[in-house]
């Protein structure tokens, strides 16, 4: 099995032309590092990889293939042929990653979280029922309502649970999209359009510029086609095709077209040789659903903290089980107390609180761009210890650009902001002049008509990137480049070839007294330079002298250094009486001189980064987040990137660049005094496990370079190692792989492909590395205010239980119904617990660390514990101060309850005497009760009003915070203020509800308590405030 | 899940709830020096003395808005209810006749319940009063305390007296008396100055045909208005509780009869669905013989 994955790897590997090139030989052999990191991996799939693996299919012979497949390349396979490929085959498709059935889906909800523990408290309702059933065939039905009431609690928050998560999965496409519709075939001798589903093995396909490749094919036939495969390789330039076997590797080869990729122009005819899943995109997308989804951050801090809560309910509910059983209390009884615990204990409405909030930030973040996926994935932003990201299209705006330009030999600065506008460089030198008609007059690249209102940088040029970048460069400096290219008539061209690596084209000149022939030429510096003997400095031709050849290596040497891709640039004027007017050229016998030309400059171009990338890797830096950039590129653009956005910042040096300043050789350097690190894909096969962690952990920036998409995954699971939340951004196919790996993968919206998008939680709608920040903002502001909403949350669960507890030990009537508790956890107290998420942040949480995934618990013990012990408990004597006024001022004073439960809650005793000597019947009595509960009720309310107050901040007062600053709060208040009047007054007539009217000042009784709680957090956070790093401190934070 | 991945061994759990329980290094117990620890209960201490200060100062404060002697409210006591006596589990009154056992614990039941109403202690302790009006006893911006109550004479029960009684209230002859009372309720004003009685029905009419006759003490049923108001236990030390005793002379037996008395007064609803003893009682009468 290793061996089979191992495969796959070198297959993609081969893709990267260095690794090819400077490794040859070692064949596969060299990716054993990598095997057993991936071999715990699912291994059981795909049994056919091996077949596609040594896929020879480039270096057969049209003759051979046509054997191979049985087909024909004139007449195509037959429709019979072809039905019966596809019913053994299956469709050119690929499967869509699996699916959990909605079901399952559904059901997990259903059993997930705090589901189990209702479902436990519902069953023991029934069986409740059942005992009393047995004893007395008409006993009461309330517990069997109660155990509905339960279950429609846990399907209600289920169904809302499966909805929020369904509404958020189905934001995204799956990868059918990729699909190219339709497909030209030549089956039975006849062309036809089918839908490319159907595309077999050995069908005869027609591509054409601007068609997507339908599935892999052998390229037969090929007039001009070129390729754009970087969702694939990451390679940005268009690759040529042609129908000769030129490569070894299948990636390499220019006669294999691959499904998906785009065909840029030309047209070309192929067979079709692999079809759907078993394409070579089929293979990286399939190792991409192969990668776990791991669980979110913040889905295991969840789960933490339900495990507390979980455990508290149930051994709380089974030592007064067992103390129950002990006081000789009925069986029955004991189990009515227990479902009164575990439904106390519980907060029924905070996970959907939590997904409410939720999906209330992935609203505001898709505001900003960040569209989230996964709504889990909200918060892992704000945990991310380090973004791995990609290089092109990410930081960079991913089209070349005129980076620098050198002429008069001088270096000049071009503008490579998003909008090129600014173009400040000297313009006023001759050379400028002739040098501005070269990039003009040769080059091919036309804008697309019909986009004269559109900005010159966002305009569609058809033509090849760099042709575009100096076409678009020169109508920005120039104007209307078209016109001048009218105005000087191009008579003959010889576009650019990799053999000749230069281009070349004759034009009339606009001066109409000028009858001279202009011949311009651009192309590689060396070339150029070579067919030059005069240099032109200050607009005067001079001869190329020795000096003026080193400057121009040195300036060649040093843009290119830069990772810029240099092109030197040439022209000629034809003398008049050799060349008149009349002249033809003909390119093919190049009866027209090639040398002697006159140097004019040079242009360097770059993809320059997003203007507002260095800012926002500033951001992540001062929050803690460590950017490592990991390209497919070469490793020199690679680092000039990383140094223009400051992955690697202005002073640090990498162990060479120490070496090259010191003069000593590489290895004497001390690895210590290197902060920076670029590492090739090539070093990072020959590292072992060991290393990666040693140089992730003593390099704080790291660029990566060359690297193969399983490198990427490596990347990603040795940063997982170190216990870092891992962001990867990413574009192409070949990203999808690490982006599912990653805890939450961030792919591109615009140049994003598909595969990507679907393998990742995240998409950036506008590409912009900065709308990262934004989520990392959001993220960390998430995770407080959860904390909040938890800790606001829990703390009223104390106020319900201790009822409870004191019913059964001191034998009080009940103090607060199972009913009446769900009217909290799921009516007072949802709108306020959401109102929460809207909380500003209490300080700057771009500048601290970000939290440590084992450390800092979304739940911690002080939470817990301040929550449960301190606020809870003040509540709870809040609220047992309210049911004793009650109680009292009806006719039973405190002393007279104390084990009053027995007689008060026999039905068959009617004359229950009170303090004042007076006699109640049990319904007199139970409607006291119900009073109580609202008594209780309004207690819990009015206290959780001043708790929710307090858990606006955690550390500051809330006068910093501003009382006033988060509207939504104040609804929060009035809806529980509203929602407790409506019952009480509004419902109180219903008896099933057990809420009854209560007399206005009771509403009131608990407000010195709900003051004592503001000002005791206050004291508290006062006390954190004064002495950080204290006892108190350390104990009273949560 | 993370847990999988880290998946620890038995030892290595068991090793690490040793060192949480004491860790030897850092001498900590439970995850907390001792210092810590100290300063925990000490905190915890200081809290909940403040927490028990506060609960007490405010339920004291509130005591203070609780008087004595009346309810502040009494919401929910406009219409008494009505109860029987001997008191059983489950309002039932079931009389073996050939069985003494079954029919002595009601009979000692109610020679208990009956004692204070002895004509020597009523007439000890209580005041002879008019019948037929209320007996008030205003406080007239003094304290008028404590109240006198008036005598309800254990005679006046007639054949359910008990007194020089060899039937045991009929209980071994299956002629059980069941004595029929009033809830208290403090300041009400029962019948509305007019008299009232108690009446008692089979509940369905086959119920009616197996009760039989009956005779009622005092007579009629009556319930006199000399006993009311009440004043509550710490004015009205020595109220005595009107009784209405109902003596079934031959109810059919070896049937349960489903018996449902109520008081008719002008101010006491009796049709309340909800509370099924306001103004009334339902209990089942069955007179096993052999």
């Amino acid at each position: 099995m290793a061996k089979k994955t191992l495969e796959i790897y070198s297959v993609e590997l081969s893709g990267m032309k260095d690794i090819e090139q400077t490794d040859k030989g070692n064949g596969k052999e060299k990716y054993r590092g990598l095997k057993n990191c991936f071999e715990p991996k699912k291994n059981h799939r795909k049994e056919e990889l091996t077949k596609e693996l040594d896929l020879d299919d480039h270096k057969l012979s049209i003759k051979e293939l046509e054997k191979k497949y049985g087909t024909n390349i004139i007449t195509g396979l037959s429709s019979a042929q072809a039905a019966e490929l596809l019913a053994r085959n299956g469709p050119n498709a690929l499967t869509p990653p699996k699916e959990t059935p909605e079901i399952i889906k559904f059901f997990k909800q259903m059993v997930g979280g705090f589901s189990i523990l209702l479902w436990i408290g519902a069953i023991l309702c029934w069986i409740a029922y059942g005992i009393q059933y047995s004893m007395n065939t008409s006993s009461s039905l309330d517990n069997v309502y109660l155990g509905c009431v339960l279950a429609l609690v846990i399907i209600l928050t289920g169904i809302f649970a499966y909805y929020q998560e369904a509404k958020s999965t189905n934001i995204m496409a799956t990868f059918n999209k990729m699909i190219p519709q339709q497909a030209l075939v030549i089956r039975d001798s006849e062309k036809k359009t089918i839908p490319a589903e159907q595309l077999v093995v050995g069908d005869i396909v027609e591509i054409r510029g601007g068609d997507q490749i339908p599935a892999d094919i052998r390229l037969l036939s090929v007039q001009g086609c070129k390729v754009d495969n970087s969702s694939l390789t990451g390679e940005s330039e268009p690759q040529p095709r042609s129908s000769e076997f030129t490569h070894d590797s299948p990636l390499e080869t220019k006669n294999i077209g691959f499904y998906s990729t785009t065909c840029l122009e030309g047209t070309a005819t192929g067979m079709v040789i692999n079809t759907g899943d078993r394409t070579i995109i089929g293979q990286i997308a399939s190792l991409a659903s192969g990668v776990g989804n791991e669980k979110t951050p913040i889905a295991i801090e969840i789960q933490h903290f339900v495990h507390i809560v979980a455990g508290v309910a149930v051994s709380i509910g089974i030592l007064f089980f067992i103390t129950a059983v002990s006081l000789k209390y009925q069986v029955l009884d004991s189990i009515i107390f227990l479902i009164g615990i575990i439904v106390a204990n519980v907060p029924e409405g905070l996970l959907a609180t939590v997904t409410v909030t939720l999906s209330l930030t992935a609203k505001r973040m898709a505001k900003k761009n960040c569209l989230v996926k996964n709504l889990e994935a909200v918060e892992t932003l704000g945990s991310t210890s380090i973004i791995c990201s990609d290089k092109t299209g990410t930081l960079t705006q991913n089209r070349m650009t005129v980076a620098h330009l050198w002429f008069d030999n001088q270096i000049f600065i071009a503008d490579t902001s998003e909008d090129n506008s600014n173009q400040v460089f000297d313009q006023s030198s001759g050379t400028w002049a002739s040098l501005s008609k070269i990039i003009t007059l040769c080059n091919r690249a036309e804008f697309r008509p019909g986009q004269e209102n559109v900005p010159i940088m966002k305009r569609v040029v058809a033509g090849d990137a760099s042709e575009t970048a100096l076409l678009k460069f020169s109508e920005v400096i120039l104007g209307d480049v078209m016109e001048i290219r009218k105005r000087n008539h191009k008579v003959a061209e010889i576009p650019f070839n990799s053999t000749n690596k230069f281009q070349l084209s004759i034009h009339k000149t606009d001066d109409p007294n000028d009858k001279r022939f202009l011949m311009v030429m651009k192309g590689a510096p060396e070339r150029i330079l070579e067919k030059c003997s005069t240099i032109m400095v200050n607009g005067q031709e001079q001869p190329l002298d020795k000096n003026t050849a080193e400057a121009f290596h040195t300036a060649y040497m040093e843009l290119g250094g830069q990772g810029e891709r240099v092109l030197g640039f040439c022209h000629l004027y034809l003398p008049a009486d050799e060349f008149p007017e009349t002249y033809t050229f003909d390119v093919d016998t190049m009866n027209f001189p090639t040398s002697n030309f006159c140097f004019v400059g040079l242009l360097s171009m770059i993809d320059p980064p997003r203007s507002t990338v260095p800012d926002a890797v500033t951001k992540c830096r001062s929050a803690g987040i460590k950017v490592i950039m990991v390209t497919g590129d070469h490793p020199i653009t690679a680092k000039a990137i990383a140094k223009s956005v400051g992955i690697i910042s202005a002073n640090s040096e990498t162990v060479e660049d120490i070496a090259k300043r010191l003069h000593i050789a590489v290895e004497q350097v001390n690895k210590r005094d290197a902060k920076a690190a670029v590492v090739t894909g090539m070093e990072l096969k020959d590292m072992s496990p060991e290393q990666l962690d040693e140089l992730l952990t003593n390099y704080p920036e790291i660029v990566f370079a060359r690297t193969s998409p399983q490198q990427k995954l490596i990347i990603v699971e040795g940063c997982q190692m170190q216990n870092a939340v891992v962001a990867v951004t990413g574009d192409g196919v070949n990203d999808s792989p690490a982006l599912k790996k990653a805890d939450i993968g961030i792919a591109m919206g615009i140049t994003g492909s598909d595969a990507a998008k679907n393998a990742a939680d995240m998409i950036l709608l506008d590409d912009n590395f900065a709308s990262i920040v934004t989520g990392v903002e959001e993220g960390r502001l998430i995770f407080d205010n959860l904390k909040k909403t938890i800790a606001y949350t829990l703390t009223k669960n104390i106020a319900e239980l201790c009822p409870f507890l004191i019913y059964i030990t001191v034998g009080l009537p009940l103090p607060i119904g199972t009913i009446t508790i769900l009217f909290i956890d799921l009516g007072t107290d949802i709108i306020p617990s959401i109102a929460l998420a809207y909380e500003k942040a209490e300080s700057d949480i771009m500048n601290r660390k970000p939290r440590h995934k084992k450390k800092d618990r979304l739940v911690n013990e002080q939470l817990a514990m301040y929550s449960y012990l301190h606020i809870g408990l003040m509540q709870a004597v809040g609220a047992f101060v309210v049911y004793f006024t009650v109680y009292a001022q009806e006719g039973f004073k405190p002393s007279a309850l104390i084990n009053i439960r027995v007689e008060w809650e026999n039905s068959n005793v009617n004359d229950l005497e009170d303090s004042y000597g007076q006699q109640w019947t049990w319904y007199q009595r139970k409607y006291l009760e119900w009073m109580g509960y609202t008594a209780f009720f309004v207690g819990i309310m009015v206290q959780q009003i001043a708790d929710l107050i307090i858990r606006k901040t955690r550390r500051n007062s809330i006068f910093q915070q501003g009382l006033f600053r988060n509207k939504v709060i104040w609804v929060g208040i009035a809806s529980q203020i509203i929602i407790a009047l409506i019952l009480s007054y509004g419902l109180g007539s219903v008896t099933a509800l057990s809420f009854t009217m209560l007399r206005p000042q009771y509403w009131f009784v608990a407000v010195p308590f709900a003051i004592l709680i503001w000002v005791y957090d206050e004291v508290r956070k006062l006390f954190i405030r004064l002495y950080p790093g204290s006892w108190w401190d350390k104990n009273m934070y949560y | 899940m993370v847990i999988q991945k880290e998946k620890k061994s038995c030892g290595q759990v068991v090793e690490e709830w040793k060192e949480f329980v004491w860790n030897p290094r850092t001498h900590q117990f439970m995850g907390r020096t001792g210092t810590s620890w100290a300063f925990i209960l000490l905190f915890y201490l200081v809290f909940y003395g403040f927490l028990t200060a506060m609960f007490t100062l405010t339920m004291w404060v509130m005591l203070q808005t609780v008087s004595d002697h009346t309810p502040k409210y009494q919401d929910r006591l406009a219409t008494p209810g009505l109860m029987i006596r001997p008191k059983t589990e489950n309002l039932d009154v079931i009389v073996n006749v050939s069985d003494a056992e079954s029919w002595d614990q009601h009979v000692q039941k109610l020679n208990k319940f009956l004692e204070p109403y002895n004509d020597s202690i009523q007439a000890q302790k209580n005041d002879v009063c008019r019948p037929g009006r209320y007996y008030e006893q205003p406080d007239n911006g003094v304290l008028n305390y404590p109240k006198r109550a008036c005598q309800f004479n254990r005679t006046q029960l007639g054949n359910c007296s008990g007194l020089g009684d060899p039937t045991h209230y009929g209980y071994s002859t299956g002629q059980p008396c069941v004595f029929i009372k009033m809830n208290r309720v403090i300041n009400f004003y029962a019948g509305a100055n007019q008299s009232m009685n108690v009446t008692c029905v089979g509940k369905r009419d086959e119920d009616a045909e197996n009760l039989g006759s009956f005779v009622m003490f005092p007579a009629n049923g009556n319930i006199d208005l000399m006993y009311f108001p009440y004043y509550g236990k710490k004015f009205h030390v020595n109220y005595t509780q009107p009784l209405v005793a109902v003596k079934f002379l031959n109810v059919t037996p070896n049937v349960e009869v489903n018996v449902e008395c109520r008081i008719n007064a002008a101010n006491i609803a009796t049709d309340d669905e909800r509370d099924k003893f306001a103004g009334r009682v339902a209990f089942k009468l069955r007179i096993n013989k052999t």
